[in-house]
C-alpha cells in the first residue's frame, strides 16, 4: 500500500516536471497585471487565439508588482507590465523598469496619454466625473469637484478611502490645475462633509447615491454605467465636473502597459501591445468596461458621454507619476482618512 | 606530508568558525543555528534597510505615523484580547466541566472558525451587514431604518472579525487545561461551600493563568501581524501603514523603519510574557490518575449553554459557511467551475503541505536543541526563530526574495520563494508545539535508549520521534492550516501563473465577483478540515462522563 503511495507521488512529480517544462518551450508572455482579470481576460483570449502566443496573467496589486519587478531584476520572468494608472506606469519609468518600444505602436496614441520615452502606453482611460441622485434637492450650485467641500453637502457626500489609486490620482491632477492652497482647503471640506464615513469601493458608492443614502458621489464614469446595466432604473445621472468656462476640466486617468526592460521577447511583447492599441482591440476596451480607448478615432460605447464633448484636464498622464508623493504628503498633512 | 600541512593553514575561514560552532554546541546545534539563521533572513532585511534610514526620516515618522499607529494597534490588540478571553474561557469551561447533548459537536464547532481566514470574515461581512445582506435585511426589519446598521469599518468591526477568527486559540488551550486540571482542588472549594461561579474565579482562573497566557498571546500575534482583516477594512496598524509605505511611496526605509517598531513592540511583549510566566510556577500534587466527573447539566442549563454557543456558532462559522455555500450553489448552477478552479484547489494543497512538512523537519532541530542544553543561547534561538509571527507577511516576502535573489540566485524561480517565507512564517507554530511535546521526554528515557546499545540516530528514530509524534502532528497540522489561509506572502511570491485559493479569492473579491469567491472559500475550509480531524482525533481523552 505504503509502496504504491510512493510510486504515485513520485510519477505525479516526474509529470508534473514534464509538464513545466514543456509550458516553457510553447510561444508565451508572462504579463504582471494589477487590472482586474475580467477586463483584460476577454482581450487575451482573442489574442491568443489570433497568433497562438499564449498570455499568463499574473495578477496582484499594480504596486506590489511594480515592488517585485524592481526586485526581481534581470531575474524576472515578467515580459510586460500592466497597471490601471497611470502614476505607478510613470514610476516604473522612473525606476528604469521598462525600454521603450517601437514608434510606430505608440505613434497612435496622443502624445498626453503615454510616456516621453515611449516606455509605456495608455490604453484605456477614465474620467473622473459626479454621480448624484435625480430626486436630490439644492444641488445645483454644484458645478466643480471643489465645490463638494461646500457645507450644505454635510452628511449628503460620498468619497473612497484617500488610499484608493484613482482618488489619489484624481487629487494629482487638481493640484497640478489649481494651487496647493486650494487643493488642502478641499480636502479638509470634504473630510468635514464626510465625517469618517467614507467607502472602500466606487461601486457601493454609485449605489449609496442610487439608493438615496447619499446625494452626490466622486467616481470614476464607468461605475456609474456598470450599474445602471444592472439597474437600468436607478435614479442616477452623470455630472460632468469644472466645465465653467475658466474651469480646469475633467482628470482623465489610463490604465497602460509598458515593456520590462529584461524581457527577452520583446518583439512578441511588441506584438501584444500591437493589437491593444489597434482598432480592434481599441474598440474591445470600449466594450468591455465602457472605458474611453485612448487611439485616437476610436470611440467609446454611445452610453458614455463623448470623449471630445468635454473640457479634460490639461495634465499629461506622466505627471501623475511624477508628482504622486506630493500628493500623499498633502493627503497626509490633511489627514485625509 | 604537503597536502596536510596546505589543509592545515589554509582551512577557509568559514570552514574554521563552522568547525568552532560544532565543537562548542554539537551537531545538533549547528544545525539549529542554521536553522535560526534562515529564519532571521527578514529581520537582517528589516535591520539592514532600516539602518539606511536617516535621522529626519526617523523623525518624520515619529511625529506623522508611530503615535497613532501605536495607539490604533496596541488599542485594537487590547480589545480583541479581551473579547477573545471571554469568547474562549466561557466555552471552554462549560464544555469541559459540564456535561449536555452534543457537547462533542460543541467542541468542533468552536474550533472549526480556525479553517476561516480573517480576510474571508471580512469580506463577507460587509456583505451581509450591507442593506440588502443578510444580517442588513434582520437589522432593519428589528430596529427599522432610523437606527443605523453597525459600521465594519471602525475599531469595533475590526475587533469583532479578528476575535471571531482568534478566540479559538484561547478556547483550545484553556479547554485542555481545563481536562488536565486536578479535581480535587475544585472539590475542595466547593466542599469549603464557594459558589461554581466563585469557584472558577477563585480557583481555576488562578490556576488557567499560563494557558490563557499563552493562548492570547497567540491572538495577539495574530492581531498584530493580521493584514487580511485590516487592509479589507481601512484599519490602520502597523501592518497596513507598512504595507502602503513600501508599496504606495516605494519607501523601503520608512517600511522597514515601522516593521522596526512593530518588531520591537512584539518581542518586548513576548518577553513580558514569559517573564510573567516565569514568576508564576505551579507544581501537579503528586500522581494524578484520578480523572475529572463531568456534571450533567440540568435542561434548563442545557438550554443556557447551547444559547451561548450557539450565538457564539452562528457568527463565527454558521453564517459564513451558509453565506458560502448559497453563492457556491448558484456559482454550480452557472457552470462557473471549471478546471482551473480544480487546479487552485491542488495548488493550494500542494503549497500548505509541503510548506508544513519543511516547517516540522526545520523545527525538530531547534525545539530539541532547547530541549537538551535550556541554556541561553538556545532559548535565543527560540525567541528568534518567533520572527516570522512578528513581522507581516508581505515584509517577510520581500526579505526572503532579496534573500534568495542575492545569496541563492540560482534556487529562484518555482516555489523555492514561497516556501521558504512560508516556512519562514510559521516556524514559530512548529517551534512551539514541539518544545511542548519533547518536555515530557527526560534525559533518562535517551539515556536508557543508550545503554541498550542504540547509536544517537537510531535512539532518535526509535525512542526520541515516537515519543513526540503526537506533538509533530499538531505542529504539522497547525502549520497546514496557517498556510493554506495565509495571502500576502503568497501574493507576492506564488510562480507566475500559480494561482492558489486564497489569491484566487483576494482577486475575485476585489472584482466584486462573489459567485467566484464563494467556492474558493468553501473549498479552503472543506480543505482544513481533515487536517483539524487528524489533530482532534490525536489529543488524549483524559476526561470520563458520569
Amino acid at each position: 500500500m505504503k509502496k504504491y503511495f510512493q510510486q504515485g507521488l513520485i510519477s505525479l512529480l516526474l509529470t508534473s516536471l514534464l509538464a513545466a517544462a514543456t509550458a516553457v518551450q510553447a510561444e508565451e508572455l508572462v504579463v504582471y497585471s494589477g487590472r482586474k482579470d475580467k477586463f483584460i481576460t476577454p482581450l487575451i483570449k482573442k489574442f491568443t487565439a489570433e497568433t497562438g502566443i499564449e498570455v499568463v496573467l499574473h495578477t496582484a496589486k499594480s504596486t506590489a508588482l511594480l515592488n517585485k519587478l524592481r526586485i526581481e531584476g534581470d531575474r524576472t520572468v515578467a515580459d510586460l507590465y500592466l497597471s490601471n494608472d497611470a502614476g505607478n506606469l510613470q514610476t516604473g519609468s522612473r525606476l528604469g523598469l521598462f525600454q521603450p518600444m517601437d514608434k510606430k505602436i505608440t505613434n497612435v496614441i496622443p502624445a498626453n496619454l503615454r510616456a516621453e520615452d515611449d516606455t509605456w502606453v495608455g490604453l484605456s482611460a477614465r474620467a473622473r466625473v459626479l454621480v448624484v441622485n435625480n430626486n436630490a434637492k439644492d444641488l445645483g450650485f454644484v458645478k466643480s469637484v471643489f465645490d463638494l467641500a461646500d457645507p450644505r453637502l454635510k452628511d449628503r457626500l460620498a468619497i473612497t478611502h484617500s488610499s484608493n489609486g484613482s482618488f489619489i490620482a484624481g487629487v494629482t491632477v487638481y493640484n497640478l490645475s489649481t494651487s496647493t492652497g486650494e487643493v488642502t482647503n478641499w480636502l479638509k471640506g470634504m473630510k468635514e462633509n464626510v465625517g469618517g464615513n467614507l467607502f472602500s469601493k466606487h461601486s457601493k458608492i454609485v449605489k449609496a447615491v442610487a439608493s438615496g443614502k447619499k446625494d452626490i458621489g466622486l467616481v470614476n464614469h464607468y461605475y456609474i454605467y456598470r450599474h445602471l446595466a444592472k439597474n437600468p432604473d436607478a435614479p442616477i445621472s452623470i455630472l460632468i465636473p469644472d466645465q465653467q468656462s475658466m474651469g480646469m476640466g475633467v482628470a482623465w486617468n489610463v490604465a497602460g502597459i509598458g515593456i520590462s526592460k529584461h524581457t527577452k521577447k520583446k518583439a512578441l511583447a511588441e506584438k501584444l501591445i500591437q493589437y491593444f492599441v489597434s482598432e480592434q482591440g481599441q474598440q474591445q476596451f470600449a466594450s468591455v468596461n465602457n472605458e474611453y480607448p485612448t487611439r485616437v478615432g476610436v470611440p467609446a460605447a454611445a452610453i458614455v458621454p463623448a470623449a471630445g464633448s468635454y473640457k479634460v484636464a490639461d495634465v499629461p498622464m506622466r505627471e501623475l507619476g511624477t508628482h504622486r508623493i506630493e500628493t500623499l504628503d498633502l493627503l497626509d498633512a490633511v489627514g485625509m482618512p | 606530508m604537503p597536502i596536510a600541512k596546505y589543509e592545515l593553514e589554509e582551512t577557509p575561514w568559514l570552514l574554521r568558525v563552522w568547525q568552532a560552532l560544532g565543537r562548542r554546541v554539537g551537531g545538533l546545534g549547528v544545525v539549529a543555528t542554521i536553522v535560526v539563521v534562515i529564519a532571521a533572513v527578514p529581520l537582517l532585511f528589516v535591520i539592514i534597510s532600516s539602518s539606511q534610514l536617516s535621522l529626519s526620516g526617523w523623525q518624520a515618522l515619529w511625529s506623522q505615523r508611530l503615535p497613532s499607529l501605536l495607539w490604533n494597534t496596541l488599542s485594537l490588540a487590547v480589545l480583541v484580547a479581551f473579547l477573545s478571553f471571554i469568547l474562549g474561557v466561557s466555552s471552554a469551561w462549560l464544555i469541559a466541566r459540564r456535561n449536555f447533548v452534543g457537547r462533542k459537536a460543541a467542541t468542533w464547532l468552536m474550533i472549526l472558525p480556525l479553517a476561516i481566514p480573517t480576510y474571508v470574515f471580512a469580506h463577507i461581512y460587509t456583505i451581509l451587514l450591507e442593506e440588502d445582506g443578510w444580517i442588513g435585511n434582520a437589522w432593519i426589519a428589528v430596529f427599522g431604518e432610523h437606527v443605523a446598521i453597525p459600521d465594519l469599518y471602525s475599531i469595533g468591526g475590526v475587533t469583532f472579525i479578528l476575535s471571531i477568527a482568534g478566540f479559538s486559540y484561547v478556547f483550545l488551550l484553556v479547554r485542555t487545561a481545563l481536562e488536565h486540571s486536578n479535581p480535587s482542588l475544585e472539590e475542595a472549594a466547593r466542599i469549603q461551600g464557594l459558589s461554581p461561579f466563585a469557584v472558577f474565579w477563585r480557583v481555576n482562573l488562578p490556576l488557567l493563568r499560563p494557558a490563557i497566557a499563552a493562548g492570547l498571546s497567540l491572538v495577539v500575534l495574530h492581531v498584530l501581524s493580521d493584514f487580511g482583516a485590516v487592509s479589507m477594512l481601512r484599519y490602520q496598524t502597523f501592518t497596513l501603514s507598512i504595507y502602503l509605505q513600501m508599496n504606495g511611496r516605494f519607501d523601503y526605509q520608512g517600511a522597514a523603519g515601522l516593521s522596526m517598531v512593530l518588531v520591537l513592540l512584539s518581542f518586548s511583549f513576548l518577553i513580558f510574557e514569559r517573564w510573567s510566566r516565569s514568576r508564576q510556577r505551579y507544581y501537579a500534587s503528586g500522581t494524578q490518575l484520578r480523572r475529572i466527573r463531568l456534571r450533567n447539566a440540568s435542561l434548563f442549563e442545557q438550554c443556557l449553554i447551547w444559547s451561548w454557543l450557539g450565538l457564539i456558532t452562528l457568527f463565527a462559522f454558521a453564517l459564513p459557511l451558509l453565506w458560502m455555500i448559497d453563492w457556491s450553489i448558484q456559482a454550480w448552477q452557472q457552470d462557473l467551475l471549471d478546471s482551473s478552479f480544480w487546479g487552485y484547489v491542488s495548488n493550494s494543497l500542494i503549497v500548505a503541505a509541503a510548506a508544513a512538512t519543511l516547517a516540522i523537519v526545520a523545527a525538530f532541530p531547534v525545539a530539541f536543541f532547547h530541549t537538551r542544553k535550556r541554556s541561553t543561547l538556545s532559548t535565543s534561538y527560540i525567541q528568534l526563530s518567533s520572527i516570522g509571527f512578528v513581522l507581516p507577511g508581505p515584509v517577510i516576502a520581500l526579505g526572503v526574495l532579496s534573500f534568495i535573489l542575492t545569496v541563492l540566485s540560482p534556487l529562484y524561480g518555482g516555489l523555492s520563494a514561497l516556501l521558504m517565507a512560508l516556512v519562514v512564517r510559521f516556524l514559530p507554530l512548529a517551534v512551539q508545539s514541539q518544545e511542548a511535546a519533547l518536555q515530557h521526554l527526560t534525559p533518562s528515557i535517551e539515556q536508557a535508549g543508550r545503554i541498550l546499545g542504540a547509536r544517537p540516530l537510531e535512539n532518535l528514530r526509535r525512542v526520541v520521534l515516537p515519543m513526540i509524534s503526537n506533538g509533530m502532528i499538531v505542529a504539522w497540522v497547525l502549520v497546514f492550516i496557517d498556510a493554506m489561509k495565509e495571502l500576502p506572502a503568497t501574493l507576492i511570491l506564488r510562480p507566475t501563473g500559480f494561482d492558489t485559493l486564497p489569491v484566487r479569492i483576494w482577486i475575485e473579491a476585489s472584482e466584486e465577483s462573489l459567485e467566484l469567491a464563494a467556492p474558493a472559500a468553501l473549498m479552503l475550509v472543506l480543505g482544513t478540515l481533515p487536517a483539524l480531524w487528524i489533530m482532534m482525533r490525536n489529543e488524549k481523552q483524559p476526561v470520563s462522563k458520569v
